[in-house]
């Protein structure tokens, strides 16, 4: 057993050293030690808010927004759905799980219970913050969303899960809000194809302004302030979709004992 | 000052790459299911740094900026950002990697409690051991 110890403790320096070695010497690129951005990162930031090269341009002051949303829409509507894949085998682990109202003490203290009170509904509304001002300022669909379901984890610790039950959030109208959230982000994607379609005019997946051959485009500007066209709805919709699969998850996570453990014995697990 | 800032951030970049190795070693070593996750958490919040200061640069003038347009209404605003912005594509990489982080930690969160509730223990080294359709764990028969 010692001598096996001693082998993995220096095969974890040797690891270490080496990867530091191998990253130090260029393995990732350029070390950040550097004062030029990288060519592709200059390109992103000259064209995320560029009125002149509009062809190029998300029209959007945010960076990281326009990246996420527009630059690699594609790629980010993927990783969407690994996550709601992850929150759906979560969910079916606990297939025919039914909350049990009564089983608990209800929850916290009274002091608890009304700094909660109070609380969450700033956390919402700082979550509907971040999501609104995505495009404009850090921030976006992912972190306000992600906020958005802080409460509902507060809630879950402070009172209890039948609480929450009896208010209405439960699996099926959680589920309902996700796949809502989800749909609205594929019928963005599209939108612009079905309007060209419609109108007889280009347009491409995951397009938001105008690009080359295709006219088609959202509108970039609300009173004067940007809106970066589809931004608005991914950020709007996402948000709607990361709070409620990550609520859903949350909750069923913490089914009790009693919920589960017949659950198990009914599907027959021996 | 100016041998300081390197010396600190290659610091910085060696203490991310020990941070991983840790967690490796916690993911592989340690017998208990709750302790993987606890490392392969440690050891994608250490790989999301590492990806956040790889987007990072030293300016020579300022303080490095987020890669937000703030004066958008002028033509020149791009640019002026361009000489102080850091680099944007790790950071757009690293949302979405957290988020569906969480969720797929919640997953095996999950998956260990259940294994947990039908066989009594989360140690792989004694889940082996366990028989097919045997759900108790023989104390006798565990080899530690």
């Amino acid at each position: 057993m010692r001598v096996t110890d001693l082998v993995v403790a220096a095969s974890i320096v040797a690891l270490a050293l080496l990867l530091s070695y191998a990253m130090f010497l260029g393995g990732i690129g350029p070390v950040p030690v550097r004062s030029e951005l990288r060519t592709l990162a200059l390109n992103y930031i000259l064209l995320t808010y560029n009125p002149a090269k509009i062809v190029y341009s998300a029209l959007a002051p945010e960076g990281v927004t326009a990246i996420v949303w527009d630059y690699r829409g594609l790629d980010t509507y993927f990783e969407t759905a690994v996550m709601f894949l992850a929150i759906i085998s979560v969910v079916a682990l606990t297939h025919g799980c039914k909350v049990k109202v009564g089983l608990g003490k209800g929850g916290m203290s009274l002091i608890v219970k009304t700094t909660t009170r109070i609380l969450m509904p700033l956390i919402v509304l700082a979550g509907i913050s971040i999501t609104m001002h995505g495009w404009l300022t850090p921030g976006g669909g992912f972190q306000g969303g992600a906020t958005i379901a802080v409460a509902t984890v507060l809630a879950l610790v402070t009172y209890s899960i039948d609480t929450l039950a009896k208010h209405g959030i439960r699996k099926r109208v959680l589920l309902a809000m996700r796949s809502t959230g989800l749909i609205g982000i594929a019928l963005t994607a599209v939108a612009l194809l079905i309007v060209g379609l419609v109108v007889g005019a280009n347009a491409y997946i995951f397009q938001n302004q105008e690009r080359v051959g295709s006219p088609l485009a959202f509108p970039a500007y609300f009173s004067g302030t940007p809106t970066g066209g589809s931004l608005l709805f991914y950020n709007l919709f996402e948000a709607f979709a990361v709070s409620a699969g990550l609520s859903l998850a949350i909750i069923v996570t913490s089914l009790r004992e009693e919920e589960v453990k017949e659950t198990l014995r009914g599907e027959g697990v021996e | 000052m100016n041998e300081l800032i390197p010396y600190l951030l290659t610091v910085v970049f060696v203490s991310f790459v020990i941070n991983l190795v840790i967690a490796l070693y916690g993911i592989f070593a340690r017998p208990t299911l709750v302790k993987k996750i606890i490392a392969l958490t440690i050891f994608s919040d250490s790989l999301n740094s590492l990806a956040i200061f790889v987007g990072y640069r030293v300016v020579s003038r300022g303080v490095p900026a987020p890669p937000v347009v703030v004066n958008y209404t002028n033509p020149q605003g791009p640019a002026q950002l361009a000489r102080v912005a850091v680099d944007p594509l790790p950071q757009a990489l690293v949302l979405t990697a957290i988020v569906i982080g969480l969720a797929v930690t919640l997953f095996m969160v999950k998956v260990t409690m259940q294994v947990h509730r039908v066989y009594g223990t989360t140690s792989v080294r004694k889940l082996e051991h366990i028989e097919h359709g045997n759900k108790e764990v023989k104390e006798e028969g565990v080899v530690e």
